[in-house]
């Protein structure tokens, strides 16, 4: 009984972080309708930034994750504009080989200006260190990042449900041409929609960082991983994809307790007999 | 297209032909290209023919995605268990003739097809995306735990194929490996042309502007599509076993995502729904990262996210695309 | 294609001028993608060793030609090597990061009259795949098999081995259940890892309920290293002494500074300890630091590289600069000479390193950074793998 409940407690832990970090490509291939395969980049700029303003520049944790959101945004604007705006409604191809095209480049500069080695965060000394449940010990920053989880799920369901803002995002989203004549500058609200989720990219990254290291190749490597989670969870939907994170979360972790050796086929086999059974994804919006 | 409505008394009579002439332009240009290949670069084959395997990976994920509309990060599992099936075959039962391997990799390819086919076309959109990952993972770690049979991680090696038609030898230079490649190029390049233009292709291209009127018209458009994942897995097979005769090794990595998400870059590179686009694609693709990597080994990576980049804003048809689009209009005016 | 043919003039013309007295090594190794930092360490091995010996052996200039393979991918590899044979005229081929790169290569290398200089790739049966291959770094046999008899030593009974599922992996953990088992320990579980796990806890799990007293691990270095030791101290296996014990790849000088504080105490078995105590070694720190340009970034890549290159200048000298492999190779066999991770000699018959291997443990400098300390020798170890293999 006590392996079940400290086997489920790893993997809400693990889903939650997945949770974290795919939010924002979630927003940007359900609301936006963009195959975004330069979100990883995004998050590991953010997580690049939040290194070098903990560690160079000697800021605290708080601050460290303020700098990297706000300084990924800034980077992620001019992006936006020179060339994200160019593939919007463009075909699904076109946009993979000008989001993989971004991806690429940010590896490259990143491996030139960082060079090839791990970089961490350094977490304040709360965060640092096993926390005592009673029937196990888990690591303080775990339950800071479901702690994370919960609170962007709800922040995110809230702007786009609940605000005028997320009206009329998904008015533009559902029909651009109509939502601009009823006066809905749509170019704003994407512009706006794409910041929102690159700043998710890097609060991800940085709050992954512990599960998943910094490193040039952060883009590609989990770029699968995050495709996987938005497609389970059915893109757009936020309840979705913090369904899919602990469905998902829950099969990688026991498959890996149970039967390490075969991990790999537990894991894509589910992901089949998922995708199969919900084409949509657990809670995906119909069209 | 407006060439073609002004000649309509005489367009039956005139369009045979005119397909031939072009299938006809094509092969001399494939020809030709080798041929400058060769005089160019006689220092430079075994490149030469590893683009020549890539290039039948990539005419072969074009049938399914150019042709047929199915989006798939997976395409790599028919080429690997079409290069493994050629390697086991001669590595294990010692059957070392290259084309009894050639046949062989079609076949495992073919098969491989069958398999993926049956899981990815359950699926559209970004589930289908996410089914062709998960199927190539499968693939990639049956090849890793299997490594009785395939090597696993270290690679499957002692391949080592007989002379062609027993007098040509596989040498150092690589003439013969190149040689064998651009002929099996060629072949599969005119049946595929044939193929294309069949009513077998027509219905292809039909199902993937309307499916709905297309299976409403009485024709089974799962049962069409999964054919066409067959014939599909059987050129990506032939592509891996030229590469497993041409290197004489196989890796894990001929059955990758990376490998997979390479060539569909190479293939939308090239243009999408066109045979002549997706061997552009692959060549520029790999000659462009072969140079760029070997002027700066350690940073070519930017250089080509940039030409990636560069091509969608400039030809957003791909290469081959929007030099078809610009040549129409230029010809229009 | 004016171009291309302007390209092509230039690149002969260039040939042309530049063949004589230069005798071109190429190299081929992972200098860009997830593996980039071991490229670059095989770099600064190479530029160490020829800005304290010299670029030129007798009469004749040497030239490096880097070739960039990022993954395994023997494909790639072995176009490349025919290229740079065939193309770029090399004499010797060095470099080769992973197994199955190195051994797509070997079939060429009779035909080319081409020696291989491998300067890491660690399975034991490369060198037997051509009499022309050297090796000058390690097998993960040579390196792990030690580690069983210090578990035997420090009273340690049962074993849990923990290891990605790929073949480095295998290879260590059946060096050391077969070492192990020799010496009389248990080994409880065995467990093999998919190579793309994250999340390490559920595995910390298992290591917990298997009762062991010591982990024997093995992974690839960089993120899934960092992501399993953290995850041994976060479940409190540390805390719980449960021992933690592995190859040297696991704490490579690269990883240290990520590792941190969680790495404190971790054993390991090496052949090459940046921080190594010698004379010989101080010099080649010096040189590679300044090549490698952060001194953080290098690890044991470099010193593979580094007596790579001392023996392909052995080999030039031998064969006066001409092109004749096997005498080449046969003039290293026997070779013994002083390495920076100590004495080393080339065995005659299986033309791999002897070597010693070391005892580390991760200990805290008094600047506050890591380093592998070490703490004890295993004299003259030649490759266990190739007698296992027989």
């Amino acid at each position: 009984m006590q392996t079940v409940f400290s086997v489920g407690t790893d993997a809400l832990a693990y889903g939650m972080v997945l949770f974290v970090i795919s939010i924002g490509l979630s927003v940007t291939m359900g609301l936006m309708r963009v195959v975004n395969l330069a979100h990883g980049a995004f998050a590991m700029i953010g997580g690049y930034s939040a290194s070098y303003a903990a560690q160079t520049l000697g800021f605290g944790y708080a601050v460290a994750i303020l700098i990297a959101v706000v300084g990924t945004i800034l980077i992620a604007i001019p992006v936006e504009r020179l060339l994200y705006r160019r593939i919007y409604g463009a075909p699904e191809l076109t946009q993979v080989l000008m989001t993989i095209g971004i991806t690429f480049c940010v590896i490259g500069i990143a491996n030139y200006v960082f060079g090839p080695t791990l970089k961490t965060i350094p977490v304040p000394e709360t965060l640092r260190g096993p926390v005592d449940l009673g029937f196990r010990s888990i690591a303080a920053h775990k339950l800071f990042a479901i702690a994370c989880g919960v609170v962007v799920a709800g922040g995110l369901w809230f702007l786009i449900e609940k605000t005028a803002f997320g009206v009329k995002l998904r008015a533009s989203v559902d029909n651009a041409a109509m939502a601009a004549s009823l006066g809905v500058r749509t170019k704003i609200v994407y512009a706006v929609s794409f910041a929102v989720a690159v700043g998710l990219a890097a609060f991800g990254g940085i709050v992954g960082a512990e599960l998943l290291p910094i490193e040039p190749y952060y883009a590609l490597r989990y770029m699968v991983t995050f495709l996987v989670v938005v497609s389970v969870g059915g893109a757009g939907s936020i309840p979705g994809a913090l369904l899919a994170c602990l469905v998902l979360g829950a099969i990688d972790t026991t498959g890996r307790y149970l039967l390490p050796e075969y991990g790999e086929f537990f894991f894509y086999l589910a992901v089949i007999a998922i995708v199969c059974t919900f084409p949509r994804g657990l809670l995906g919006r119909k069209k | 297209m407006a060439a073609i409505e002004t000649t309509s008394p005489t367009a039956k009579a005139a369009t045979a032909p005119n397909w031939l002439l072009r299938d006809l332009a094509g092969l001399a240009v494939i020809l030709i290209v080798a041929a400058i290949g060769f005089l160019l670069f006689p220092n430079n084959l075994a490149l030469l023919t590893r683009i020549t395997a890539i290039a039948l990976l990539v005419l072969s994920l074009d049938l399914v995605t150019g042709y047929c509309g199915i989006a798939t990060l997976g395409h790599a599992a028919l080429f690997g268990a079409g290069a493994y099936a050629a390697g086991i075959a001669a590595a294990h039962f010692d059957i070392n003739d290259p084309i009894a391997m050639v046949a062989i990799g079609a076949l495992g390819g073919a098969v491989a097809g069958l398999v993926s086919g049956a899981v990815i076309l359950r699926g559209h959109g970004l589930a289908q995306l996410v089914l062709s990952i998960a199927v190539v993972h499968l693939f990639h770690e049956i090849a890793n735990k299997a490594s009785e049979w395939t090597g696993g991680s270290d690679g499957l090696s002692g391949i080592s194929p007989d002379p062609v038609f027993g007098v040509f030898e596989f040498d150092l230079w690589g003439h013969t490996a190149y040689g064998f490649g651009i002929a099996l190029l060629v072949i599969v390049f005119m049946l595929l042309r044939l193929l294309v233009r069949s009513p077998f292709g027509m219905l292809c291209r039909g199902i993937k502007e309307d499916p709905i009127r297309v299976s409403a018209m009485g024709a089974s458009v799962q049962g069409t599509l999964l054919r066409m994942y067959v014939i599909s897995g059987a050129v990506a097979g032939i592509g891996g076993a030229l590469n497993a005769i041409s290197t004489q090794v196989v890796g894990l990595d001929s059955l990758s995502f990376t490998t997979s998400a390479e060539s569909l870059v190479m293939l939308v590179l090239g243009g999408t729904g066109s045979l002549f686009g997706a061997l552009i694609g692959t060549v520029s693709f790999m000659v462009f990262k072969d140079f760029v990597s070997a002027v700066n080994p350690f940073h070519w990576l930017t250089i080509v996210g940039a030409l990636l980049i560069a091509v969608v804003l400039f030809a957003p048809k791909g290469l081959y695309g929007t030099a078809a689009q610009l040549l129409n209009r230029s010809r229009r005016q | 294609m004016k171009k291309i043919l302007l390209t092509a003039v230039a690149a002969v013309a260039l040939c042309g001028s530049a063949y004589a007295d230069t005798i071109k090594i190429g190299v081929v190794g992972p200098f860009s993608g997830p593996f980039a930092i071991q490229g670059k360490n095989f770099k600064a091995g190479i530029d160490a060793y020829m800005a304290l010996n010299g670029s030129k052996v007798g009469d004749d200039d040497i030239q490096i030609v880097y070739r960039d393979v990022p993954q395994a991918d023997p494909a790639q590899s072995k176009a490349l090597a025919q290229e740079l044979v065939v193309k770029e005229g090399v004499q010797y081929l060095a470099g080769f990061y992973f197994t199955p790169d190195a051994m797509a290569v070997t079939p060429l290398l009779k035909q080319a009259n081409v020696p291989l200089v491998v300067m890491n790739a660690a399975t034991s049966a490369i060198v037997t795949k051509s009499p022309l291959v050297v090796r000058t770094s390690f097998t993960t046999w040579q390196t792990s098999a030690p580690m069983a008899k210090v578990a035997k030593e420090r009273g340690v009974k049962k074993v849990i081995t923990v290891v990605s599922d790929y073949g480095p992996g295998v290879d260590a953990e059946t060096a050391f259940k077969t070492t192990f088992a020799a010496e009389g320990g248990e080994v409880v579980d065995s467990i093999r890892m998919p190579l793309s796990t994250n999340d390490f806890s559920p595995i910390m799990q298992r290591v917990k309920d298997s009762g062991a007293d010591a982990v024997f691990a093995f992974l690839p270095s960089g993120p899934t290293t960092l992501g399993f030791v953290k995850a041994y101290n976060d479940n409190g296996l540390k805390n719980a002494g449960v021992q933690f014990l592995a190859p040297g790849d696991l704490t490579q000088e690269s990883d240290l500074p990520a590792l941190g504080a969680s790495a404190e105490g971790l054993l390991t078995t090496f052949h090459y300890a940046v921080s190594h105590d010698s004379a010989e070694n101080k010099k080649f720190v010096e040189a590679a630091e300044k090549a490698i340009g952060t001194p953080a970034e290098l690890s044991f890549p470099s010193v593979g590289a580094y007596d790579g290159m001392h023996v392909i200048y052995k080999m030039i000298e031998a064969t006066g600069g001409k092109q004749d492999a096997q005498k080449a190779v046969d003039a290293v066999k026997g070779m013994a000479w002083e390495s920076p991770r100590g004495p080393v000699s080339i065995d005659a018959e299986s033309r791999h390193i002897t070597q010693n291997i070391y005892l580390r443990e991760v200990a805290k400098a008094d600047d506050g950074t890591y380093y592998n300390k070490e703490i004890a020798t295993f004299e003259n170890q030649t490759d266990p793998g190739l007698a296992a293999a027989k």
